[in-house]
């Protein structure tokens, strides 16, 4: 596991574009042209880890969706990454029919079933294309990577695992059967891939407890099964250099909802809650100059801009995790290299301008062909920069007009200060009735944090007076319901959960983080520096690494795979602590919390810690399911 | 491998339903049968092929020209090589030429998913060509660098700028005559006709080396042009991803959403329509009327 979840999965994905072959090293190999097809899970999957240009590189000619209008090719291999669903196999079976490839390669990004495997069969037969279904493999890759160390379950069908899904109170046994289903599936791909088998621990009596037996149920059969086992032979090999087995966390959503209706301040978690951040792309609207649209109610269409956040970019990957501040500062100074650099290539043109008129011309040619050469060679590194850059300032700005016109650095200290208990200088009633102080959105959440995260709740007067201040902002007051109720249940179980100390210190108001010029003047916006601070989910993994003992994580179940017996005991048979980590949060994550999870295997050295979620909302979306929740 | 291989269940499938249905049908082997290649197919096929001996010889050639040492240089192998990858250069430019003046005359014939596919065929194999030559550019100045090396190694070495191999000979003359005297009379006499032969060498070796320069400097530019001609042509296929087409077809559904809806707009906008619509009702109803009254 020295390598990450990434590494491997696209691995995984060139060796399937290479038919399955491992992939040679040397650029002198044949190229094989060929057509790769896929459906929207499959897309979802390639997207954020394979550019089009890296797929021209490995001989994909074309890609088409599974279901669009496709022509035939008559002497081209196609590789097929499709979900093994009824209708992908309808369409693949017509595919067969029409003839549409030379030979093709199915690969199913899960298992699929033996039932679908004979109706391939019997339309292959029936087209006499026996032949050309050359091969036929289960990829195991049902999972989609969008970091180094995080990963998320799905995004196309995300309503059906959603929280929402999980936690409504008129679900059927059947439905919660399904989803388990989907869900375990998922796990046990991302399982595969990686190469492990983990150490299962989880809370009990709730989602993640089922999820968590299914899982070592599946784990399970699945090494007893010695012939075809996955979990042996090359996975087990080259690389796998810890003889330790990671732990694996799973965690449910009710444990802890504050979070994801937290504001935030680090750069990729504003991203995501302000902008609109999806499959590491970033899209902005760039809305074109105001025009009253005319009376035919033609809408007046905003241009929309969309920018990759990938691994190459260097920028990104060493400031997605820092408070905004500091990104704003970084913006502003590699603007400033890049300037520097830019002047030094325009100064070698008037070098080369006076080069007629010396005497020692042929002396200095050399020495400026080579720095011409150089010049010429860095261009595209420099072009890369450029676009780089830009794209950083775009996003930085759009990120920036949203915290000015929402104050948002006004609730992310007030909510810090609910969240560690501290004392808080200025009333809930006053932020709330403040009109242009945040979208009603922004206070509803503020205001289902409080009430989250206070001890007793708020007395019947006080929470009249509040909720007609929020009637008055204009806010819909369902969520509320479903909070009550959450809350009710949760008291019956445990305390609820503290957020631990953070403090947070403003570094002076008004304060010019730039000098006088530049773009990302933040008059009046605070200066918020961050403590580090650990939110419950980073606590429990916490406690369960080191084997700490701790009231709120001893009951946890545990569950290995690999011992001969299923037992029902909660004891550990491990003693060691763990160096590897895998938290799973079912019912949803955000990039918060993966944030946090980050600072803290940064501070403990050695400690590798990965994060994956059911499905990855924004608080917009958090909002809406609680308001669907709370409105049965 | 973390993947399970299905094929041969496949296959077994396949024969269990076969064996079921052998009775009624006759299996027809027309599919089964090779397929006929296109022509287009072919000469990609063999372009590519020939891409990848070039390669082999590129490499070997590389190998060759990083060597420094001094005495045991293959000055005649990686001259001959040189022009072997040369002239496989050149055939692979024309060859790609005319496979992109094949693709152009079948444009209208094909669908255009085929012509996609041709396309980008030949775009990948041009920037492989471009790639290569590239390479090759810097393995010939890589191999002028480590010439100029040599000869400035060897200078040291020897005590005049003529080459070692003048200075092996006297050594041979030198040992060959037994008798002293006459060997330092050589020995004067000589080193008086080499200073003389030095300075004009030294002269034509100081012409030569200026040259020299100018010529690499003049392929230095050279290949600088080329480069940014290749730079060009890969802004064809920046940063993209495969999900981008899924944006232009949704800009394209909400235009056509844009003029259905100017549509409606003047439909339900038109009192004419009313009217119309209302006169013909009036016109039946007077019908319907009279014929049955």
């Amino acid at each position: 596991m020295a390598a990450s979840i990434r590494e491997k999965q696209t691995a995984a994905l060139k060796r399937m574009l290479n038919f399955n072959a491992p992939p040679l090293k040397n650029t002198a190999a044949e190229p094989v042209w060929k057509v790769l097809i896929y459906d929207r899970f499959g897309q979802d999957i390639i997207s954020p880890l394979l550019s089009v240009k890296e797929l021209r590189d490995m001989g994909i000619t074309l890609h088409l969706l599974l279901h669009s209008d496709r022509d035939p090719i008559p002497d081209v291999p196609a590789i097929y990454f499709v979900m093994p669903t009824e209708e992908n196999i309808d369409r693949i079976c017509q595919d067969l029919r029409n003839q549409l490839y030379e030979s093709y390669y199915l690969n199913f990004i899960s298992a699929i079933s033996r039932s679908k495997l004979e109706d391939i069969a019997s339309a292959a037969l029936a087209a006499n294309a026996v032949n050309l279904v050359t091969k036929v493999f289960d990829q195991y890759l049902n999972f989609i990577t969008l970091e180094d160390d995080m990963f998320v379950l799905c995004n196309q069908n995300k309503e059906q695992i959603s929280y929402h899904a999980i936690n409504k109170p008129d679900i059927m046994d059947t439905e919660m059967e399904g989803i388990m289903d989907t869900i375990v599936d998922g796990l046990f791909c991302y399982f595969v891939t990686l190469g492990a088998v983990p150490i299962i621990r989880c809370p009990r009596g709730n989602a993640a407890e089922m999820v968590a037996v299914k899982l070592d149920k599946k784990l399970r059969e699945n090494l007893r099964d010695a012939r075809n086992s996955l979990f042996t032979g090359d996975t087990m090999g080259a690389g796998q250099f810890s003889f330790q087995r990671p732990l694996f966390v799973l965690a449910d959503r009710n444990l802890d909802l504050a979070t994801p209706l937290h504001h935030t301040w680090t750069y990729q978690a504003l991203i995501h809650d302000v902008l609109d951040l999806y499959l590491n792309r970033v899209s902005l609207e760039e809305s074109p100059g105001s025009e009253a649209s005319p009376a035919g109610a033609r809408p007046k269409k905003k241009s929309k801009k969309s920018y990759d956040l990938t691994a190459a970019d260097k920028f990104w990957q060493k400031h997605k995790g820092s408070p905004f501040p500091e990104v704003a500062e970084s913006v502003q100074e590699e603007l400033d290299t890049y300037r520097a650099q830019e002047d030094e290539v325009k100064r070698l043109k008037s070098i080369m301008g006076l080069e007629g008129e010396d005497d020692g011309a042929i002396s200095m040619l050399s020495d400026n062909t080579a720095k011409l050469t150089s010049a010429v060679s860095s261009l595209p590194e420099l072009l890369e920069k450029k676009r780089l850059i830009d794209l950083h300032t775009n996003v930085a700005t759009a990120v920036l007009d949203h915290i000015k016109s929402r104050k948002l650095d006004v609730y992310f200290e007030y909510e810090e200060k609910l969240m560690s208990k501290s004392t808080m200088d200025k009333s809930l009633l006053d932020i709330i009735s403040d009109p242009d102080a945040g979208t009603p959105e922004d206070k509803m959440r503020l205001f289902l944090i409080y009430y989250i995260t206070s001890q007793q709740p708020p007395s019947e007067g006080d929470l009249e007076q509040y909720k007609k201040a929020l009637i008055d902002a204009g806010c819909d007051l369902s969520p509320l319901n479903y909070i009550k109720q959450w809350k009710a249940f949760t008291k019956m179980a445990a305390a609820p959960a503290n957020y631990g100390n953070s403090g947070v210190k403003p570094m002076g108001l008004f304060s010019r983080v730039m000098n006088t010029g530049s773009q990302f003047v933040m008059e009046g916006v605070k200066n918020l520096v961050l403590k580090q601070h650990n939110l419950p989910v980073t606590r429990i993994l916490d406690n369960l690494m080191d084997m700490k003992s701790n009231p709120e994580t001893d009951d946890y179940r545990y569950f290995d795979p690999k011992m001969l017996r299923g037992s029902e005991s909660s004891i550990p048979r491990n003693k060691n602590p763990f160096q590897e980590a895998i938290v799973f949060v079912v019912g949803g994550g955000n990039y918060i919390e993966y944030q946090n999870l980050v600072d803290y295997a940064k501070a403990k050295q050695g400690k590798r810690v990965m994060y994956g979620c059911s499905e990855l909302f924004s608080a917009t979306q958090f909002m809406k399911q609680l308001s669907q929740l709370g409105q049965k | 491998m973390s993947c399970r291989d299905r094929t041969s269940e496949f296959e077994s499938v396949c024969k269990s339903l076969q064996g079921r249905q052998n009775g009624a049908q006759d299996i027809k082997p027309v599919h089964n049968a090779v397929r006929q290649r296109s022509d287009f197919t072919l000469m990609a096929k063999r372009i590519g092929r020939d891409l990848s001996n070039t390669f082999a010889k590129l490499e070997k050639l590389t190998i060759l020209a990083k060597r420094k040492s001094l005495f045991d240089d293959k000055a005649v192998e990686i001259d001959e090589l040189t022009y072997i990858v040369k002239q496989d250069i050149n055939s692979l430019n024309k060859q790609i030429a005319q496979l992109q003046e094949l693709v152009r005359s079948r444009n209208g014939q094909n669908n255009r998913h085929l012509q996609t596919h041709s396309n980008t065929i030949v775009v990948s194999l041009q920037s492989k060509l471009a790639s290569m030559s590239s390479d090759f550019k810097s393995v010939l100045e890589v191999r002028t660098e480590n010439l100029k090396q040599q000869k400035s190694r060897q200078e040291q070495f020897s005590q005049s700028p003529a080459s070692s191999s003048s200075f092996h000979d006297n050594m041979n003359k030198y040992d060959n005559s037994n008798k002293a005297d006459i060997s330092i009379d050589m020995d004067l006499r000589s080193s008086q006709q080499m200073q003389l032969l030095n300075e004009k060498e030294s002269y034509i070796q100081d012409r030569a080396n200026t040259m020299q320069n100018i010529e690499s400097t003049i392929v230095e530019l050279g290949s600088i042009f080329q480069q940014l001609a290749h730079m060009v042509k890969e802004q064809e296929e920046t940063v993209q991803r495969i999900d981008a087409n899924v944006e232009d077809t949704q800009l394209n559904v909400d235009l056509a959403h844009t003029e259905i809806l100017k549509y409606f707009q003047s439909v339900s906008n038109n009192r004419w329509l009313l009217i119309k619509i209302f006169l013909i009702l009036i016109i039946f109803f007077f019908i319907f009327v009279v014929f049955l009254a």
